[in-house]
């Protein structure tokens, strides 16, 4: 196997399938993060949630999808034609892109990835601040007023959080000492009689709290979903996106639910370790809590106000992240 | 195949260049100088420069351009205004590029391309090395560059703020 990867021509194969193979499964998960989510809302809500097409409803997504494929795509008059096109696409490869680094555990000692780089994190942060394009630009070429309002409103609150999720980090990259996201899965410890992989959860729980409030808004997700705030914008930069186009912001929108959730996984969760677990079970199981976490978050908080937000997001969460950053450094100083 | 990388994110980057001046709309223009950005992070990657890499793109892309997008945005689609040129516009910008070629081409004589010295290839470019070169070589220069931003700040608020007898 070794001999075969370290072969240029075997390199591409084994590159061009596993991308191959991570573009189907991460697109299947993504139809049924969106199934997921309506029944979790429906259950949170005390109402059934899709349950007609196929079994559970299980079929559904195939049916919405047919049925938005069919839709009449449709663009507004006088609008810069090629930006409201090329908007969406950006957001889906944005979308996409962040998986090239993620690395997955598939079994014991066999571990699946595309590109294992040294700046994998920062990889991920560099594409996903792409993303705010897909939004921005959807809002201005859509040559609509609440359109425009819900774009701009996404790049002030993207570059906010961002901030935030860059620092939240930071202690993370301190006690491991790499951003390569496999480090930071395999970082373990010695602490007495254990000696094992460490969720570094324990380590750092302030920063996988900044990490989730800030992600989530990264995501655009409630309580955070100024940008389509559907009571005050219709339906902010989505209003005039239909038919395929409008799919691909949906699509973009629940792979960047997938993507942070499994982040969250390799960051604080230990990745594929649980025990004796079978590796690529475990990875499966925390990555779906995690999305849960998401869906329940979003049935049970009502939207921020903006100005809230805009508050939240400057005077709360950036100097706590700071004074994380300062703390763990002052700790690691006086533990070695 | 670096060689083929290299000419493909170099011409990429010089027709984004000439995008910049030569499109009327100003959001195709920041478009255009946001995929230039992009070509020379892929050109930073080309030379092992992987924090780098990250960083153009994090930075220039992903905030600089954004705010390029968001004030353009905010100003409506306004085409740019008049189309008056200078008189004799045409024949000073090609003699200014001709002076510009004859430079570059008198500064690339008797340059010799060779592998930097004693380079441990699975250290350069990386975030540890970057790191050690910021807060120990050039730890003053790193320090004054955070205090000119703090000024910038500053600034901003202060120019950006509200008397209180305005309110």
């Amino acid at each position: 196997m070794n001999d075969f990867y370290n072969n240029a021509i075997g390199h591409w194969v084994v590159v061009v399938v596993a991308m191959a193979l991570l573009l189907f499964v991460v697109l299947t998960a993504t139809a049924y993060t969106v199934w997921f989510e309506r029944v979790a809302l429906g259950r949170i809500q005390r109402r059934p949630g899709p349950n007609r097409v196929g079994p559970a409803g299980l079929m559904q997504l195939a049916a919405d999808g047919v049925k938005l494929a069919f839709k009449e795509s449709f663009i507004p008059e006088k609008t810069d034609r090629v930006i409201y096109v090329l908007a969406p696409t950006i957001g889906v490869a944005a979308a996409f892109l962040a998986w090239v680094v993620i690395p997955i555990g598939l079994w014991y000692n066999v571990t699946y990835w595309i590109a294992d780089v040294n700046v994998g994190i920062l990889i991920i942060f560099a594409v996903s601040s792409l993303n705010v394009y897909a939004i921005v630009l959807g809002g201005y070429a859509s040559n609509n007023k609440y359109s425009l309002l819900g774009g701009l409103r996404s790049a002030a609150q993207l570059i906010s959080y961002e901030m935030s999720l860059g620092l939240a980090l930071v202690p993370t990259f301190m006690i491991v000492g790499s951003l390569r996201l496999r480090d930071i899965v395999e970082y373990t410890v010695s602490w007495g009689p254990y000696h094992g992989p460490l969720p570094l959860i324990i380590l750092t729980p302030i920063g996988f709290l900044i990490y989730v409030i800030s992600a989530t808004a990264e995501t655009n997700r409630t309580p955070f979903d100024l940008p389509e705030a559907e009571q005050e914008l219709i339906g902010g930069f989505l209003t005039e996106y239909s038919g395929l186009k409008f799919t691909m912001y949906y699509l973009a929108e629940y792979l960047n639910v997938i993507t942070v959730s499994t982040l969250a996984v390799l960051l604080f969760f230990g990745g594929w370790y649980l025990w004796s677990v079978p590796p690529v079970l475990a990875f499966l199981i925390k990555v779906v809590i995690m999305i849960f976490v998401y869906i329940w978050l979003r049935g049970t908080f009502p939207r921020l106000r903006y100005d809230r937000l805009m508050r939240l997001g400057w005077k709360v969460l950036l100097p706590l992240a700071m004074a994380n950053v300062v703390v763990t450094a002052i700790v690691l100083v006086a533990v070695s | 195949m670096a060689i083929a990388v290299f000419f493909v994110a170099a011409a990429v980057a010089v027709l984004g260049a000439v995008g910049v001046v030569s499109f009327h709309q100003p959001i195709r223009s920041v478009l255009s100088l946001v995929l230039v950005m992009l070509a020379l992070s892929v050109i930073f990657l080309l030379l092992s420069a992987q924090f780098i890499f990250a960083v153009q793109i994090i930075i220039y892309a992903g905030a600089v351009m954004v705010l390029f997008v968001f004030v353009i945005a905010l100003l409506g689609p306004a085409r740019e205004l008049g189309r008056g040129r200078l008189r004799y516009q045409g024949w000073l910008s090609g003699i200014f590029v001709l002076v510009m070629l004859g430079l570059m081409w008198t500064l690339l004589q008797g340059v010799q391309y060779r592998q930097p010295d004693k380079t441990d290839m699975n250290f350069f470019g990386t975030v540890q090395s970057i790191a050690i070169g910021l807060f120990t070589t050039y730890l003053y220069p790193f320090e004054l560059t955070s205090i000119i931003l703090l000024v910038a700040a500053i600034g901003a608020i202060y120019l950006s703020r509200k008397r209180i007898d305005d309110l």
